[in-house]
């Protein structure tokens, strides 16, 4: 084919790999892919549930996973898991099974299966897990899963856990992770423009415009960012009272020279932003800044991340009070030059900002790359700390039990109902995925003892007890899917650093078909 | 392998282990038409019949779900081939099957993995079936990205109930992703709110204006729009621009790098590009096994009654936490195809039956192209045959109220839809 007049046709079609993760790296970049390869996840499991957490995994390419698991594969494992061959794994070692099925899915990713080691010899040995980037469990028993939280909990480096647990059409999953900072957390909320406080390029740029005087091509095609400047410098002071606001809402219309530039239009609809103060989030301001010398300080969260957590609040802590200027702009009706040259504006004070953000930046802890610098200064206004804490403490409070069972009943009956049933399996000695039957009297037991003396129980409780123990050890296999899937995009989101994970117990209740959050 | 027989014998003894704690007793919440035990399990295995549209991303999935649940018999349509950007979760497929039929290589996997369930793959349009086809199913469920598909089998759906037959209404499930975002519905064609009910909620795709393009390039995307939209044309002629062939996007890359360099816009890439021209929606595996799962968990419900069913809508959005909302979506009684009333539309009195077409066009609530308008034996306007069109042409400048009294009904058609779209014009 001869595709004429384009004489230097640039040939950039992206390579293989690039084209098999395209709908991906569209979510997290090559930035986000770079760790997802680089990251190593042990499952304490090679159920239904953890086959479909892996399988949503090694598709998007984590670098290794290993199954630790000694469970032979039995007829209800065949029947269930998508990664058993049917009968003829029946017998045989269900990790090796779950590995090699799994493994086909993307030749990048490697695969083990530790088959002779019981699970309780690992939960206890940092050393073993300090291998990993992030420890998965599903339907651990109470007491080895305590073990290994202890362990993950007690040094500020080892890896993050994903616990999870289903019964039937209940589930639920509990993040422990220390410290963990995202600089992409992708919010919605877009960088201030500056419109209340510009900078002085913007601000002499502004005032200086001539608006009577431009012909009206020129005139219809001012951005509106610098009408509202203008605006502004057209009244003695910032618009308070309503009836101030309106009669500056009114200003702007009047400057037009025709009724119909949109950019007037647009200037009118986002006049308010004259007003609004450019306030920092409150993720930097109460979350981080007051904590980087006591509970942030290294090593609860790595060196590099406290220097530019450090520069970015001395910045702040400068008149006026701002974030450095993100150099991203918003379409908005303009022309092409007086848009460019308007875009220009903000990335010289971009590069401004970023050389006093640099000079801000305590010299410990050794050489930061350029661009690190560069995409935490984009996304400073969305940069958060998560702080998590330790797996179970909030069951351990049964003040905090008491009153969440009272603020959303529904949510924390599952919750308590799903630990109520493996306490219970735990104590009667079942095996994983094997059938057993657990008392209501059971279940109810344990879940008193979870609660604060007398507590009214409920209708909600009633229901969980009864859903809870019609199945007990069913791992359904939508049940499964739909853990798998959410599983791992909080799998994901804890290792590319990007978007925000979920605190507390995500309850899932696939009966009613929805999700709420316990304990945060 | 066939008939019924021949695939329960494929059930060895605790198969269903899983499943069966929940087949075998009632829960607090469950509805008293539970026939718990062998009744539900025989209509689940050997009875249920169900129908998946799509086997790429949701619909993997989703097979792969409903094999393992116990249902034996299962269809498949799908019109597309596999292409390697699929790989990343459309888990069925490998890289030696790109090229290869979506539906029929889906199908083969799911009959080699789980044995003894029958997957019948169609690699063709969901158009291409008839009423009596869908008659067979008890069930559909949906995992498309096509707008226009989801519509057309939502009405076809909603067209096929008839009040004297119970088993004319077959439940619709349809779910849909985008990144970290997704939902799940369950519509019980002319009872609750159906696909077309909630066209509304769909975001608008974004579109530049035409002189932006053409005389005030801001953005990269506005140079790849050029590129696109008018150099492809007019150098190109008639020949039909292909969004799948490398080197058609190799030359829109080019033309758009010219002029983005041309204009000093920064950001022009290969992927961008090929991203506005196709109109790539980012896609994960992981919110696709999320939004399949609760499809087949409703289908599982719906066909077992093991548990209340979804009433009717569940969002899920995952870039902040794990947001979800379920809720009931409302049957409009305007709509189109459910509602059985007509649209209530109140004009100026000046308003061209060009005017108003150019209204239905950008109503978010129909999203009709190219509709054509009559009233009873009134042709107001016809798109086609050419000859028609020309006949009925003149009138494009006629104002409506000319046309048509106050409160007549206008029929709108056009060939994208199943249904004519009923309107009663007033006059302001
Ligand atoms: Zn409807």
């Amino acid at each position: 084919m001869s595709l004429t007049e384009s004489p230097e046709i640039i040939s950039a079609q992206p390579d293989s790999k690039t084209r098999r993760y395209d709908r991906q790296l569209r979510l997290w970049a090559s930035s986000g892919q770079t760790l997802l390869e680089e990251s190593r996840i042990l499952v304490l499991s090679s159920s239904a549930t953890s086959t479909s957490i892996l399988k949503n995994l090694v598709l998007p390419g984590i670098g290794h996973f290993t199954i630790l698991d000694d469970a032979i594969t039995s007829a209800a494992d065949a029947g269930n898991n998508f990664f058993l061959e049917g009968p003829s794994s029946i017998g045989k070692r269900r990790a090796s099974e779950a590995v090699r099925l799994l493994a086909e899915l993307n030749d990048s990713v490697t695969g083990e299966a530790v088959t002779s080691t019981p699970v309780a010899s690992v939960v206890s040995s940092l050393n073993f897990l300090s291998k990993f980037t992030l420890i998965i469990t599903h339907n651990l028993p109470p007491s080895q899963l305590q073990t290994l939280s202890d362990t993950l909990w007690s040094s500020p480096t080892a890896p993050a856990l994903l616990a999870v647990s289903s019964s039937g059409f209940f589930a639920e999953f509990f993040i422990q992770h220390h410290p963990h900072p995202i600089i992409e957390s992708h919010t919605e909320t877009p960088p201030s423009l500056r419109i209340r406080d510009p900078f002085p390029a913007l601000l002499e740029h502004s005032k200086s415009l001539k608006l009577s005087e431009l012909d009206p091509t020129e005139h219809a095609h001012i951005p509106y960012i610098p009408i509202l400047i203008h605006a502004r410098s057209l009244v003695p002071h910032d618009p308070k009272t309503q009836e101030e606001k309106n009669a500056f809402k009114t200003l702007i219309l009047s400057l037009k020279f025709k009724q119909d530039e949109e950019n007037f239009d647009e200037a009118h609809a986002q006049a308010y932003r004259v007003w609004t103060p450019t306030s920092l989030p409150s993720s930097l301001t109460q979350d981080i800044f007051p904590h980087l010398d006591t509970k942030l300080a290294p090593p609860a969260i790595p060196g590099i991340m406290h220097a530019l957590l450090t520069a970015l609040r001395r910045f702040t802590e400068r008149e006026p009070h701002v974030l450095p200027v993100s150099p991203g702009l918003p379409d908005m009706k303009a022309s092409t030059e007086t848009y460019i040259h308007l875009q220009r504006m903000y990335k010289d004070q971009f590069n401004s900002d970023k050389e006093m953000f640099k000079s801000l930046i305590p010299p410990n802890p050794g050489e930061i790359p350029d661009d690190l610098i560069e995409t935490f200064i984009r996304n400073a206004h969305g940069v958060q700390v998560f702080v998590g804490e330790q797996w179970g403490a909030f069951d351990k409070d049964v003040n905090r039990v008491g009153e969440a069972l009272v603020v959303s009943p529904k949510d924390t009956s599952v919750h308590l109902a799903l630990r109520a049933v493996r306490e219970a399996l735990e104590n009667s000695g079942a095996s994983e995925g094997a059938s057993a039957n657990v008392s209501a009297e059971e279940i109810k037991m344990h879940i008193v003892g979870m609660l604060p003396p007398d507590t009214e129980l409920g209708e909600e409780i009633d229901k969980a007890i009864g859903e809870i123990t019609r199945s007990p050890t069913a791992d359904l296999p939508n049940t499964a899917a739909m853990l798998g899937g959410l599983v791992a995009q909080e799998a994901i989101k804890m290792i590319t650093r990007q978007y925000v994970p979920q605190g507390g117990y995500c309850i899932v209740d696939c009966i009613d078909m929805r999700t709420g959050i316990v304990g945060l | 392998m066939a008939g019924s027989n021949g695939i329960a014998s494929q059930d060895w003894a605790g198969r269903y282990d899983h499943i069966d704690q929940i087949l075998n007793t009632p829960g607090p919440r469950t509805s008293p038409a539970f026939m718990a035990g062998d009744g539900v399990k025989d209509f689940l295995r050997n009875q249920a019949k169900i129908l998946v549209i799509g086997a790429g991303g949701l619909g993997c999935e989703i097979l792969a779900n409903l094999a393992l649940t116990g249902f034996k018999d299962i269809h498949v349509i799908d019109m597309d081939t596999i292409d390697i950007s699929n790989l990343n979760r459309q888990f069925l497929f490998r890289p030696k099957d790109v090229g290869q039929p979506k539906a029929t290589v889906a199908a083969e996997f799911i009959m080699k993995r789980v044995p003894g369930i029958k997957v019948t793959p169609y690699f063709g349009k969901i158009q291409d079936k008839d009423d009596e086809y869908y008659m067979q199913f008890n069930l559909v469920i949906c995992g498309l990205d096509s707008v226009e598909a989801r519509r057309w089998i939502n009405a076809t759906l909603v067209n096929l109930v008839d009040p004297e037959n119970l088993e004319s209404l077959k439940p619709l499930i349809d779910g849909g992703t985008e990144g970290f975002k997704g939902q799940a519905r369950v519509i019980l064609p002319t009872i609750t709110s159906c696909y077309e009910c909630s066209l509304d909620m769909l975001n608008k795709p974004t579109a530049f204006p035409i002189c932006t393009i053409a005389n005030t390039p801001r953005l990269p995307e506005h140079c790849i729009e050029w590129a696109s939209v008018l150099e492809w044309p007019r150098v190109h002629r008639d020949k039909k621009m292909d969004t799948d062939d490398p080197d058609h996007i190799n030359w829109l890359y080019t033309v758009a790098s010219a002029r983005a360099r041309e204009f000093k816009i920064e950001g022009v890439t290969w992927s961008l590009t090929q991203g506005v021209v196709k109109n790539i929606i980012p896609a994960i595996a992981s919110t696709n096994a999320i939004i399949a799962a609760a499809c087949c968990n409703e289908a599982f419900k719906i066909a077992t009654s093991s548990a209340a069913f979804l009433n009717n809508y569940f969002m899920l959005i995952g870039t902040e936490g794990v947001y979800s909302y379920t809720f009931e979506h409302e049957k409009r009684d305007d709509c189109p195809v459910c509602g059985g009333e007509s649209l209530e539309m109140s004009i100026g009195p000046e308003i061209t039956v060009e005017e108003l077409i150019d209204m239905l066009t950008e109503k978010q609530d129909i999203q009709i192209k190219k509709p054509s308008l009559s009233s009873g034996s009134i042709q107001i306007y016809l798109q086609a045959p050419p000859q028609l069109e020309a006949i009925t042409r003149p009138n494009l400048q006629k104002k409506v109220s000319e046309l048509l009294p106050t409160g007549g009904e206008v029929t709108v058609t056009a060939s994208t839809l199943p249904f004519n779209l009923s309107l009663n014009i007033t006059y302001k």
